[in-house]
């Protein structure tokens, strides 16, 4: 909700500049952005009173005095005869009619009007629409102008069940379906209420006569119903949070008043319909409460202050406003309390709680430690898929059709995170989850999962350069002391995935509680105290590998090769490793093979950039006498 | 014996994988608070409205129970939690004051966007006793905040709205560059839910609070795209270890 600063501090005696303004909206709970004199609010759904500009001037009035009222209408109103019928007045306790004629629709714009549309309130309509939005803007309440020619028969107001199109004042199609509160004449819906009126009622540049409705709609009426019909309304959007029950008729004196600013009027007419008496809030007195509520030593008259500059009304009892339906007890009262106070100027006081010891050796940490010890990276997917079982639990509302089931497995994250990294020109890839997943059967059943999945070599240093991540490594793995055979190792077939790689993927998908216990008994959870490194971002741009075989045949020499290799290091080389170590027993000679990958995270290095850094790094080691690369 | 055989190959460095940074970030808070006192109960994500919304005071007309916020699963009669409070509902329906629980994990909005993602991770806790006020809770976030991000963080409670407390705070605290960043919600438990849970609000009270993990995770790792966390790439988890 957008708000004008200078029309805020007409309603305030001290005129706040906008930073102390901004600081004691914060104070009361209302996040705002600035631009300018607009002060666009992001209110909480309890504080649908404050939707407005009088409702924040409340709130506001506590710290900077009131100035001005609204002004509205008094004089007399003459009845309005009206053919209507309220068949739900749960839904709507409270609702009133105005009638209005005017001699002439083409008025011009006084500055406060003309002002809120050049500021606010966006692209004009008529002047009876543009009246009625600038009345929410002021008051809070929504009202809806019918073109009062338009309605010709009775009127009714009912929740009932809809299966028709109906064309809105923004002439928009939607069929209604299910239960809607709706306004009809001849079975005729002509408006949606709450959310949005119709077209075939709608007012025009030359309506003359309004007729003006202004309701209170149980906000569980309307809500869901904007959205639904994605019909973006102001008005749904307040009487989803509530407007004040009380005001229907003030506002419509209100509405009157604007009307006659801009234009001469022929009649006036007024009719208030109430179901049920609307009695406001009470909670007794008790400063004792709110001070063990917040920790605070209040006394009553401070007490009863704050309340009043707040608009509560004070007696024996303390009787809230009838805007504030979000106050109903005393902890309710307590942040009042406590946001005119300031939250942050509430002293703090320690509590005395002991230490716990949760236990850090269970199986999953143990699982964990020992996958992450042997190069394993854990991963965590989301549980959506398409993938439907008699077992899987239906999503009823998804995202998208691809994710209207919660998976039964992790095979298929696992799968997809293994070809994403193969993507991404990774060689080794040993990734794991552990999650709990969900079946139904009679009730739903919450289990928890070990996922972990394999391929490509089994590491990149010289020993295991050359081996395959497989069968065997797997079961070398969690190999158990009793050498059962805990794990089913399953191989996944590459025909069905869309890749070209061929090296073997290895999987083996258990629950936690098939695993026996003997697997766990001397594995023991060792996981290192976090450490916050500071993220690098990972580059999106393709890597460029260079390998190097030097022969090295001094051997008093093969020392100070390894260390010069292992201290390659650069902000455009993603990784270096020696994957090769040979010894020649007849010739005497070392080899040494070794892994350079650069990458950028600006550019695709070109191979002028990857010779240059190639250069810096092979020339200390080549002017190292005894040592070579063949063929350079 | 040979000079060759005096030679040794390049050392073999075990090359260790790594946790989530979720997961970790997810056990330091936890570690963090059982030191504080607070013992961590565990439940199920898939809930029933009764836990998620009825038994937090959640009215049927809140925003957070339509279908465009919540997902509903099998016919409407579970829903994905949106928050890991239905665990300490469980738990306190089976414990009696003094109690102090945490509770963390995966909790599903329905969001998919730049900046929000349809699951994430919540840890919260819950502390009821007699005489628990709002100080109290101040001086526990206070604390948590100081650990966190050290003992010079500016600290900021702001009034929010959360239907499960009263009063509501949400909690920002000052970056390096000036900005304000919100970093939890918290307040003093509404009694409604004291109730609920069959324990005697006038006799006890309770404060709560919950931290989004990924938010954590983001500003101590320096992560500025919340989706990095859920792509799998190797290049970014082996950054944790």
């Amino acid at each position: 909700m957008k708000i004008n600063y200078q029309d805020l501090i007409n309603f305030l005696s001290q005129k706040p500049s906008k930073e102390d303004l901004s600081q004691k909206l914060f104070q009361l709970g209302h996040e705002h952005e600035i631009n300018g004199d607009i002060f666009d609010m992001e209110l909480t759904p309890n504080r649908g009173d404050c939707l407005s500009l009088i409702g924040l001037a409340r709130d506001l009035v506590v710290f900077f005095g009131k100035s001005n009222s609204i002004d509205l209408f008094d004089d007399d109103i003459e009845p309005l005869e009206i053919n209507f019928e309220n068949l739900s007045p749960e839904d709507c306790p409270k609702i009133s009619f105005l009638e209005i004629e005017i001699e002439d629709s083409k008025v011009e714009y006084k500055p406060y009007l003309e002002n809120y549309f050049n500021t606010i309130g966006g692209n004009k309509a008529n002047l009876f629409t543009d009246i009625s939005n600038y009345i929410s803007y002021e008051l809070g309440q929504p009202t809806h102008c019918f073109d009062a020619e338009s309605i010709k028969t009775k009127l009714t107001f009912e929740n009932k069940e809809c299966n028709s199109i109906f064309k809105t004042l923004l002439n928009s199609e939607v069929t209604l379906k299910d239960r809607n509160c709706v306004f009809s004449t001849n079975d005729e819906i002509i408006s949606l209420a709450g959310v949005m009126g119709g077209a075939s009622t709608a007012c025009s540049n030359n309506t003359k006569k309004v007729l003006v409705e202004c309701a209170y709609f149980n906000p569980e009426s309307i809500i869901g119903k904007s959205v639904k019909y994605n019909l973006i309304s102001d008005a749904a959007h307040k009487f989803e949070r509530g407007v004040d029950i009380s005001s229907q008729e003030m506002v419509l004196r209100r509405f009157v008043k604007v009307t006659q600013d801009h234009a001469k009027i022929k009649s006036i007419k007024l009719k208030s319909i109430s179901e049920g008496h609307t009695q406001n809030f009470t909670i007794p007195i008790d400063v004792d409460k709110i001070n063990k509520i917040l920790g605070t030593s209040l006394d009553i008259n401070e007490y009863l202050k704050h309340l009043k500059g707040l608009g509560f009304e004070i007696s024996n009892e303390i009787k809230a406003p009838p805007y504030r339906h979000d106050i109903k007890t005393n902890n309710d009262l307590a942040e009042e309390i406590a946001r005119v106070i300031g939250y942050n100027n509430i002293k703090s006081a320690p509590i005395n709680l002991k230490k716990i010891t949760n236990d850090s050796n269970n199986k999953v940490a143990k699982l964990e430690s020992l996958l992450v010890n042997n190069g394993f990276a854990e991963v965590i997917n989301f549980p959506f898929t398409s993938k439907k079982k008699k077992e899987s639990i239906n999503i009823d509302n998804p995202l998208d059709s691809n994710r209207n089931n919660f998976r039964t497995s992790l095979r298929d994250s696992l799968i997809s995170n293994l070809l994403y990294n193969e993507r991404r020109q990774k060689e080794s890839i040993k990734l794991f989850e552990i999650s709990d997943v969900y079946t139904k059967d009679i009730e739903i059943k919450q289990q928890k999962k070990l996922g972990l999945i394999v391929s490509g070599r089994v590491g990149n240093n010289h020993n295991d350069f050359l081996k395959k991540l497989d069968n065997k490594y797997l079961n070398n793995l969690l190999i158990t002391n009793l050498n059962e055979d805990v794990f089913e190792i399953t191989e996944i077939d590459r025909n069905s995935l869309d890749t070209k790689k061929k090296d073997k993927i290895y999987y083996i998908e258990t629950f936690l509680e098939d695993i026996p216990k003997s697997f766990f008994l001397n594995l023991r959870a060792n996981k290192k105290a976090i450490n916050f490194v500071s993220y690098k971002p990972v580059s999106e741009y393709p890597s460029s590998t260079r390998d190097f075989s030097f022969l090295i045949d001094d051997l008093h020499r093969v020392h100070a090769v390894i260390t010069l290799l292992d201290e390659v290091s650069d902000e455009l080389i993603k990784d270096s490793f020696i994957f090769d170590f040979y010894k020649n027993d007849k010739t005497k000679i070392v080899k040494l093979g070794f892994r350079c990958i650069f990458q950028s995270n600006l550019n695709t290095l070109s191979d002028i950039e990857v010779n240059g850094k190639v250069k810096e790094i092979l020339d200390p080691i080549l002017k190292i006498e005894g040592v070579s690369i063949p063929g350079m | 014996m040979s000079d060759l055989d005096n030679i040794n190959p390049p050392a073999i460095s075990n090359e260790p994988g790594s946790l989530h940074p979720i997961n970790q970030t997810k056990d330091y808070l936890l570690k963090l608070l059982a030191d504080m006192g607070f013992k961590e109960v565990h439940g199920p994500e898939i809930e029933t409205e009764e836990f998620n919304f009825d038994m937090l005071n959640i009215k049927k007309s809140h925003p957070a129970r339509q279908m465009h916020d919540t997902f509903y699963a099998e016919g409407k009669k579970n829903v994905l939690r949106t928050h890991t409070s239905p665990v300490q509902i469980r738990s306190m329906l089976e414990s009696k004051p003094p109690i102090a629980f945490t509770s963390a994990g995966k909790v599903y909005r329905k969001d998919d966007d730049a900046t929000h993602l349809p699951m994430f991770h919540q840890v919260e806790g819950i502390y009821v006793d007699e005489n628990v006020t709002f100080a109290n809770l101040k001086h526990l976030i206070h604390q948590i905040l100081h650990e966190l991000f050290g003992d010079n963080v500016q600290i900021r409670f702001r009034p929010s709205y959360f239907p499960f407390t009263e009063p509501s705070a949400e909690v920002d605290i000052l970056s390096e560059s000036g900005k304000w960043l919100e970093i939890l919600g918290c307040g003093v438990v509404n009694p409604v839910v004291l109730e609920n849970c069959n324990i005697d609000s006038n006799k006890y009270s309770g404060l709560a609070f919950g931290l989004g993990v990924e938010r954590i995770a983001m500003l101590k790792y320096g992560v500025n795209d919340i989706r990095e966390f859920y792509k799998s790439n190797l290049d970014f988890l082996a950054q944790f270890k």
